[in-house]
């Protein structure tokens, strides 16, 4: 064998075998990173799920129901106390009003006007 | 000259580097064949690492998809006394204490262990990790673990239950649901670098299936005003025990249960087990006067009375086989619906006299007395009914007002509800569906009708008298500001150790449904041993008053403003 193809062939065994380890290395290195990246992902996830309890936790009826009860004495309305907002609607303007700019208001109604004749306390 | 030995030398390097070749070689051959299953085992032990993947713990939602119980994680801290040094085990017994509310004889005992793994402290808050984390400390390890917490503390704890350190279910619906709820663990064979670093790269593995969701029938915003009220009695009246139903009667839905004593299902030390207790369905009590309902309904239903027939009442004394029954208050001749109305014992003995032992008790255990209800909560017990050939001469006229006769507080519901629906006993449910995690039904549980009791003729006339139960008779205390309602009181004197019933020792209860027309709620409230009142109409009553006001205001506003959450919504 010629010293120069010998030299070359042990060339191509050095390099394929740097290629290989620099594989393997670079396999660990995204693994690691990957790693890195899941571990941040988690503790987000940890995070927003340990947000989204305490917001559960304090919009809880307990919580509130609590607060309101003690702190401002709220109780719970009765029907006639419930009112309705019903959407602007710009079909419902009439020629006129379109004209001069005069707005129909809001229109508020009670939920159940079944209990609206009932006596209040 | 120079050219032969310039050859030589090269031929020398070659030699030498294919000998070293060859040796190369004849190793890696000597590796592959001969050596490579043992090295193989060696690096597979040092670099693979086999992990139980846990998975995530069902989510309990109420009957709007309101979380009830959930997962968090939590980090666990550890330590390693073999590798650590006393310097740094003195460090970790002066530092952590403080932060972990512990005894430092405690830790100190945990790390003289000669042990390369001892727990410190089991799921710590963050903010506790957070400052153990500043400290430093040298051969401290945090793992992260879930654990199971519920949002709303003390609501509906009985029912719910909790789950323990390894999140396995302990009590309630935890306990028994816990094969639905606890998922399935998976498996992983992982890398591991040369500092024992675990890296995510899976080399074989199996995923963990998440545990099924629960949603329950249960109304979060009905349970909190039943556990309201319920609070209030209690401690107006310090009374020993006191539990609520709340059910739809259409359905057999149970809305809402709860009990007093309670628990904070987020604080588990040093729990007493008469406080976990599910009174509601695990005590039996003897009823008292709402069992009036039971011989009423099969009076009527057998065509043995109508309302107005006429019954003496023996002016409050009435002798029975060498007994003496008493009313609370002495009567007249009163008509059968007053009977009910004003509750007369000898009344109501009069009417289960006309009716018969063997008819009376048929109609006991047509209501569902005697026997578990079959709802799916762990602990149910059936109450107590003695067949008729074990009846004294007296039963015929102490089980018609309650006495001689056990039953539960949701028997009681399911009782009320029969009056309340039309005449059918339904069987009482509280898991509405089971889910998995892609939102995919595993298990839907529908209204069952378990059998019809009374006609429904019966039950519109039954309906008119306990109407008149709370417009004129004992229950006036019950009576709705905006809305109809049904219902019948009862205070029953408690057995004393001998044997006798007690003069000081009551239980006091109301059962009743509302709107009276179109019941929407049937509710039992039952107080153990109330002190100061203990009429079922004054201690009971304004119980039930509170919690169907409150609720049917509740149910019609949610009716208006569209109602439940989706499912996903919630995640």
């Amino acid at each position: 064998m010629r010293l120069s193809r010998f030299m070359a062939v042990s060339m191509s065994v050095t390099l394929l075998s740097l290629v290989y380890v620099w594989q393997q290395n670079e396999i660990l290195r995204l693994a690691y990173e990957r790693q890195k990246h899941y571990t941040y992902f988690q503790d987000l996830l940890d995070a927003n799920s340990s947000l989204r309890y305490n917001l559960t936790r304090n919009t809880s009826v307990i919580t509130m129901a609590g607060r309101m009860s003690e702190e401002h004495g709220f109780t719970m309305p009765d029907n006639y106390c419930l009112v309705k907002v019903q959407g602007y609607s710009r079909r419902k303007q009439t020629l006129v009003s379109r004209v001069f700019g005069i707005r129909r208001q809001a229109e508020a109604k009670t939920i159940d006007t079944a209990v609206r004749s009932l006596p209040r306390d | 000259m120079y050219i032969v030995n310039y050859r030589r030398r090269v031929e020398a390097v070659f030699c030498a580097v294919l000998i070293f070749f060859i040796a190369c070689l004849a190793r890696l051959l000597y590796v592959q064949f001969f050596n490579a299953d043992y090295l193989a085992s060696i690096a597979k032990k040092q670099h693979n690492l086999y992990v139980e993947l846990e998975p995530r713990r069902g989510t309990i939602y109420d009957s709007n998809y309101k979380p009830q119980a959930v997962n968090l994680a939590f980090e666990s801290v550890f330590a390693a006394p073999n590798d650590m040094t006393p310097g740094q085990k003195e460090a970790v017994v002066r530092g952590l204490p403080g932060i972990l509310r512990m005894d430092a004889s405690v830790l100190r005992d945990r790390l003289s262990r000669k042990k390369s793994f001892v727990w410190l402290a089991r799921k710590v808050p963050s903010e506790k990790i957070g400052l153990i984390k500043q400290l430093n400390l040298k051969g401290l390890g945090f793992i992260k673990e879930s654990k199971r917490c519920y949002p709303n503390g003390y609501l509906l704890s009985h029912v719910l239950g909790f789950a323990g350190m390894d999140n396995n279910g302990l009590e309630g619906i935890e306990l028994c649901y816990d094969k639905y709820l606890k998922g399935r663990p998976g498996w992983a064979v992982m890398l591991r670098d040369a500092r024992r670093q675990r890296l995510n790269v899976y080399d074989n593995s199996m995923m963990p299936r998440d545990g099924y969701d629960i949603v329950l029938t249960i109304d979060e915003v009905i349970q909190y005003i039943a556990e309201r009220e319920l609070e209030a009695v209690f401690r107006k009246y310090r009374a020993k025990g006191a539990s609520i139903v709340v059910m739809d009667p259409r359905t057999g839905a149970v809305l809402a249960m709860a009990n007093r004593p309670t628990y904070d299902l987020n604080v588990l030390d040093k729990l007493d087990k008469d406080v976990m207790r599910n009174r509601a369905v695990c005590d039996m009590f003897e009823p008292g006067s709402v069992f009036k309902i039971v011989t009423a309904a099969a009076a009527l239903e057998e065509k043995k009375v109508s309302e107005m027939t006429p019954f003496f009442c023996e002016n409050g004394e009435y002798k029975v086989a060498g007994r003496i029954l008493h009313d609370h208050r002495p009567h007249g001749t009163l008509p059968f619906k007053e009977v009910i109305e004003l509750s007369s014992n000898i009344g109501t003995a009069k009417v289960a006299q006309l009716l018969g032992a063997d008819m009376l008790y048929r109609y006991v255990k047509a209501f569902g007395f005697g026997s578990k209800t079959g709802i799916d909560i762990p602990g149910e017990i059936s109450g107590s009914m003695k067949p008729t050939r074990q009846w004294s001469r007296t039963t015929i006229t102490c089980v018609p007002m309650g006495q001689e006769v056990g039953v539960t507080s949701l028997q009681l519901a399911a009782g009320i509800s029969v009056i309340a629906n039309g005449g059918n006993l339904m069987k009482p449910y509280i898991i509405k569906e089971i889910r998995d995690k892609t939102g995919d039904m595993i298990k839907y549980t529908s209204p069952s009708v378990v059998k019809r009791v009374i006609d429904e003729d019966t039950a519109a006339r039954m309906k008119k008298i306990l109407i008149g139960v709370i417009e004129n008779g004992t229950g006036t205390m019950g009576k709705l500001d905006h809305f109809t309602a049904a219902g019948k009181t009862g205070t029953a004197q408690k057995v004393e150790p001998s044997g006798q019933y007690s003069h000081s020792r009551f239980m006091a209860s109301f059962i009743g449904f509302a709107p009276a027309e179109d019941p929407q709620l049937a509710i039992a409230v039952t107080v153990d041993e109330p002190k100061g009142m203990y009429y079922g109409g004054v201690v009971a009553a304004p119980v039930f008053k509170n919690v169907a006001a409150d609720s049917l205001k509740y149910l019609r506003t949610k009716d208006y403003s569209g109602g439940a959450l989706a499912l996903y919504e919630t995640r």
